[in-house]
């Protein structure tokens, strides 16, 4: 009977109650970071002495915070549109093609997730030195976009292996190009799975550190490495202010992916 | 022209065959490839041909007391993370769809929550005067401060805290594949829920808890943010002296023989995993 939820008797209230204390654990940090960066004490004494806005505001006031965050954004948003459109591309080819040696092919575009990124970081940081592309914008995305491609790839095959190639085919019998077919009919089926891609390929750059500490220059810095930068000095409230605004961003991208989850699978 | 020349003109020239393949090789040969192999190359390369860095890597206490820290740190992170995600997992299998949307909406929250974040809000919980020890001793349970922060034990709970989403994950959709009925046949036929436990549910459960477990442990032995932040100086693990290798020794040829090493270790574990359940399951779960 272990797995009838309603016939556990007590270990159901034991392992419920577990369950709880580790959401609890989990849910800890991000809820700490977020009352803090509204407490008085710069010192981050907890509770707080007192309740003020000044950390949002000095945040605000310094330009370098914000430079960073759009520094950030413009570069996982381009790495997360090339990883897109080259996964998308080779999920076709992944999942439909028939060619020898297809598994190694697939497990050699997953690679850059599984190798630790410090080696990948220390490697690109060293060819681009070489290059001249280090601390550059484009030396950024090129990184991202290798470490997003296993994030793009992995939701759109799965979602093209999900989808029936025999639809695609009545289109293009009932008088479809090739391409309006995938187009119009292969496309829109497995939107979910690029939206997904993109959100996943996006967030693989946005919150990438170590590749970032390597590549960074005085006058181009991400977001997290400004954050890396003020760690290393003082545990500064400021730091909880920006991270509660990070906080803020995830819950958003969640209530989307979920809305759009919603809207789609109907 | 016929149905079927259209048919094999789609499949000829959309980017259904090799083609298709062709932007993301290109980027993963130029800019992953060759970079990682060129790396790899000035281990024996540098500062002269030879094996000279292994040899150093290898004989060298600091060195050794580093691989060691890193495997420790990487086994406990794992022992803690699987008898911590199980019975999680076990809840969220069975749970009523509205409480488990709960917990896997926190358990998202905590995983998309940016690393740095996550990492910084234990830097503050852990540290002398935080709030866990200032809590500890108003409760008593200790005299004095524990020291949780710039040591192991500070890398460990941040690890753990990290690595949780990525077990409980993978082993809720073991847990769910696993028939209810085994376990109801195991009771009738007079099991104890104890056994039923030990000879039933964990062993079906003992693929997803091994390949879980192997993903975790290898996540964990090339991790540099959470140890380089919550761990000490004097307890540096690998990740963090390669990083420290190149970065401010310029020592590339020792930085990257080390590199090698946890590349190796990493690839060995991951060929493994790929074992024991498949390339295909392991692509298409994450």
């Amino acid at each position: 009977m272990l797995l009838d939820y309603d016939r556990m008797g007590w270990l159901r209230v034991v392992l419920l109650g577990f369950t709880g204390l580790v959401a609890a654990f989990l849910l800890l940090p991000v809820v700490f970071i977020v009352l803090l960066s509204f407490g008085s004490s710069r010192w981050l004494a907890f509770p707080p002495p007192g309740w003020t806005l000044k950390w949002y505001e000095e945040l605000l006031a310094d330009p370098a915070w914000l430079d960073a965050a759009l520094t950030s954004m413009r570069i996982a948003a381009m790495a997360a549109v090339l990883a897109v459109a080259i996964g998308l591309f080779a999920s076709f080819a992944l999942v439909r093609g028939e060619f020898r040696g297809r598994d190694v092919l697939r497990g050699l575009l997953l690679t850059p997730m599984i190798l630790p990124v410090v080696v990948f970081a220390v490697a690109i940081y060293a060819f681009f030195l070489r290059l001249g592309l280090g601390g550059t914008t484009i030396g950024f995305v090129i990184a991202h976009t290798v470490l997003a491609l296993p994030f793009a790839i992995i939701p759109i095959a799965t979602a093209l292996e999900g989808f029936d190639k025999t639809i695609e085919d009545a289109a293009i019998v009932c008088g479809a190009s090739p391409l309006e077919a995938k187009l119009r009919v292969t496309l829109p089926s497995i939107k979910i799975g690029i939206f997904s891609a993109a959100i996943f390929a996006f967030l693989a750059s946005w919150d990438e550190v170590v590749v970032a500490i390597f590549m960074a220059s005085p006058t181009l810095q991400t977001l997290p490495v400004k954050i890396w930068g003020s760690l290393r000095q003082d545990l500064s409230p400021v730091i909880a202010a920006a991270s509660s605004l990070l906080v803020l961003l995830t819950l958003f991208l969640m209530i989307v992916t979920a809305f759009i989850r919603r809207r789609f699978s109907k | 022209m016929s149905v079927d020349a259209r048919q094999s003109f789609a499949t000829l020239r959309m980017p259904s065959g090799f083609g298709g393949l062709l932007p993301a090789l290109v980027l993963i040969t130029l800019f992953f490839l060759v970079p990682v192999v060129a790396l790899l190359l000035r281990s024996v390369t540098e500062p002269e041909p030879g094996l000279q860095n292994y040899a150093a890597l290898f004989g060298d206490g600091t060195y050794a007391r580093v691989f060691f820290n890193t495997f420790l740190v990487a086994s406990v992170v794992t022992a803690v993370t699987v008898v911590v995600a199980f019975p999680v997992a076990w809840m969220l299998a069975i749970m009523p769809p509205v409480l488990g949307s709960i917990v896997f909406g926190v358990i998202i929250l905590s995983m998309w929550t940016n690393l740095l974040t996550r990492t910084y809000a234990w830097m503050v919980l852990l540290q002398r005067t935080g709030v866990i020890n200032r809590t500890l001793i108003g409760l008593g349970v200790v005299d004095e401060p524990l020291p949780l922060i710039n040591n192991l034990t500070g890398v460990t709970i941040g690890m753990v805290y990290i690595m949780l989403p990525f077990m409980i994950l993978p082993l809720v959709g073991t847990l769910r594949a696993i028939d209810p009925m085994t376990l109801r046949a195991a009771a009738l036929c007079g099991a104890s829920p104890i056994a039923a436990f030990r000879r039933i549910l964990l062993p079906l459960s003992l693929p997803g808890i091994a390949a879980g477990g192997l993903m975790v442990f290898v996540m964990s032995l090339g991790y540099f943010v959470t140890p380089a932040l919550l761990g000490g100086t004097s307890n540096m693990m690998l990740a963090e002296m390669i990083a420290q290798m190149i970065q401010s020794l310029l020592n590339w040829g020792l930085g990257s023989a080390a590199a090698f090493i946890l590349l190796a270790v990493t690839m060995a574990l991951y060929a493994l995993q790929l074992r024991l359940v498949g390339a295909k399951r392991l692509a298409g779960g994450v």
